[in-house]
């Protein structure tokens, strides 16, 4: 079973490692991403999506820290390594091209004094996969065209800022692709697009893994996304996991009552109800620990234990798994 | 029904580079009716932003009239224009940049009433603050802190309590919500219409997020490339858009 784990994080935890103090944001999560299959990771914003995904190609701000669990990683190529032990040098080596990751803000993270099919080129040469200058070149023209951009041998030539912001996150998303990796990681991919462009990028993003036999794990907090995106997803509140399930099954069958909340307070077309469900309250302090359930303040479900002990990921149906007291039924 | 709102033909083009133009919104015609939510959409750089500021003649259109309670405004000077100005309040979409870091909510909230001179006393005017604040769901000791202090769906409704101060007839929220995580956006789409219900409001709602306007709005004006393709109330354009783009637009929502 676990040799079909592309990628497998155990009880995870990172923190923010002040001088003082040690501020828990990812707490312990397991995640696990099957070779060639799509992983959602939903919550709301600060919940710790970017976080878990940057700890795992080690590119963590400087304040916060892998603090515990281990972040294993299987390929042919590679074997299974620990990426939580290596050095970042180390990293790059092992699995520099095994791993490629495409953020929200594609303006931030192109450089725009460099056009953009020599920006792609760059990556191949920097890892040494492909030296010869011309078939390097011809190379990323095909991965534009790949991606769906029009004249790529043009294009080619274009600075970031001629390009608009479903052409730019395209061409991320050619930088990403360029080295076949075995695992993108997108944070936030479509967040900044208009809807028609997000949804050409989201088929995209899944034909390119169909075709390439790539994983990805796909953060964002648009349901949406996960539901035409995702074939597994885990829902985060406050740095942990509190639900997870195939996209299916939590869509049709959410235990967790922030999952339920999260879906209902989302409006639809073609639903128009008077007011829409909210879940009680804000979002809790990362900095307040908490003896009970994360949730339980916020929960009008909530049943006495809720408040002395934290609930365990536990399994409640094929693949489902949820963190309630209530669900499990106590 | 009465007519708030009444545009004729507007256009507004930019300047771009030394010689080009840019036309940002295309001859527009547009009536916005007294106690309705009309919402724009269109994907970014349609033109939903201009016609709004054009709408509360923020800027002025190159052609075509304008007319607020059927009174012509498009003409009116900079001083004839001051009372209507108190009519038509907005709520953008980032509280963070919006609001004043160094003013606290009191004095946030106090400043439309005062330019406008609303009440004779200080009184009246904390009187109605604190009603304000009620109307918004925001607790009473917020008013002594600064917006730095509340999340974003908190700084989100200090803008509107400010909004509606002073008892607008036309609010206009501009992607107000679309900075706001799933359960913030919710309840802020609840206050206004709950806002909407009590106050007898006319809002004009601008978003890119069609579930969300088809949640809040009673007719729908889709624009692209600077032109109104399709107005239609909600229930009707959603369950059977005719115009080529709307259906494009809605076949693109994810997970619909
Ligand atoms: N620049 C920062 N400085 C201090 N704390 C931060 C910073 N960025 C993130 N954090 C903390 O890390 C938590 C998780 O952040 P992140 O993983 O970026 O959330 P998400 O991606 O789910 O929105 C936040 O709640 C916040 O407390
Ligand atoms: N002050 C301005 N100068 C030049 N171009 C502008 C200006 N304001 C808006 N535009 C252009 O007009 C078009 C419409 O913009 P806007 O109304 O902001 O669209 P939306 O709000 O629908 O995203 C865009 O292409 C924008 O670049
Ligand atoms: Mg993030
Ligand atoms: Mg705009």
């Amino acid at each position: 079973m676990s040799e079909d784990l592309l990628l497998e994080l155990r009880d995870l935890s990172v923190s923010i490692v002040g001088k003082k103090e040690t501020l828990p944001i990812v707490k312990g999560i397991d995640l696990h991403i099957p070779r060639g299959s799509i992983v959602g990771l939903v919550g709301e914003s600060g919940c710790g999506k970017s976080m878990t995904a940057k700890s795992i190609n080690n590119i963590l701000p400087p304040f916060a820290r892998v603090t515990g669990g281990s972040i294993i990683w299987r390929t042919e190529a590679s074997g299974e390594v620990d990426l939580a032990l290596l050095k970042e040098k180390e990293m790059r080596k092992k699995c520099g091209t095994e791993i490629a990751m495409v953020f929200q803000e594609p303006m931030t993270s192109l450089n725009p004094l460099m056009q953009v099919g020599e920006q792609i080129k760059e990556v191949l040469t920097i890892h040494g996969v492909e030296r010869d200058n011309k078939k390097a070149k011809d190379r990323v023209i095909e991965m534009l065209s790949k991606v769906g951009i029009a004249e790529p041998a043009l294009r080619y030539n274009a600075w970031p800022h001629e390009l608009s912001g479903g052409m730019r996150q395209r061409v991320m998303i050619a930088m990403a692709m360029i080295c076949q990796p075995k695992l993108l990681i997108a944070d936030e991919p479509t967040t900044a697009l208009d809807v028609t462009i997000e949804a050409q990028i989201l088929s995209l993003i899944k034909e390119l893994c169909r075709n390439n036999s790539m994983s990805a794990l796909v953060i964002t907090h648009n349901m949406g996304v996960v539901s035409t995106l995702c074939d597994y997803v885990y829902v985060m509140y406050l740095g942990s996991v509190v639900e997870s399930a195939p996209v299916k099954e939590l869509f049709n069958n959410p235990c967790h009552p922030y999952t339920r909340g999260l879906l209902s307070s989302i409006p639809h077309v073609g639903d128009n109800p008077e007011f829409l469900h909210t879940i009680p309250g804000n979002v809790p302090d990362m900095k307040k620990h908490f003896k009970g359930c994360d949730f339980c303040l916020r929960c009008s479900d909530d049943i006495k234990q809720c408040f002395f002990e934290k609930p365990a990921l536990t399994e409640t149906g094929a693949g489902h798994f949820v963190r309630c007291h209530r669900s499990l039924g106590a | 029904m009465q007519t708030l709102i009444s545009a004729r033909n507007i256009k507004k083009s930019f300047r771009i580079g030394r010689k080009k133009r840019f036309l940002a919104v295309n001859d527009v015609s547009l009536d916005i009716f007294k106690g309705e939510t009309l919402a724009l959409v269109g994907e970014s750089g349609s033109g939903k932003s201009t016609l709004a500021k054009l709408l509360m003649r923020l800027i002025k259109a190159d052609e075509g009239s304008i007319a607020f309670e059927g009174q012509e405004i498009e003409e009116l000077s900079e001083k004839e224009m001051l009372p209507f100005r108190r009519e038509m309040q907005l709520v953008f979409q980032d509280p963070a940049s919006s609001l004043d870091p160094r003013m606290n909510v009191r004095d946030i909230i106090a400043e439309p009433l005062e330019t406008w001179k609303v009440y004779d006393s200080r009184e009246k005017t904390d009187e109605r603050i604190m009603e304000l604040l009620d109307m918004v769901e925001l607790k009473e000791d917020s008013l002594k802190r600064y917006p730095r202090q509340f999340s974003g769906g908190q700084r989100q409704r200090i803008s509107i309590a400010r909004a509606i101060a002073v008892n607008p007839k036309l609010l206009v929220c501009d992607e107000s919500v679309s900075a706001l995580d799933v359960c913030v956006q919710a309840q802020i789409l609840n206050l206004l219409k709950k806002l909407k219900q009590e106050m007898d409001l006319t809002c004009l709602f601008i978003s890119h997020d069609l579930s969300v306007v088809s949640f809040i709005a009673d007719r729908v004006c889709v624009m692209k490339d600077g032109e109104i393709c399709e107005t239609a109330p909600g229930e009707k354009l959603f369950k059977s858009p005719e115009h080529e783009y709307t259906r494009y637009l809605l076949s693109s929502i994810p997970g619909q």
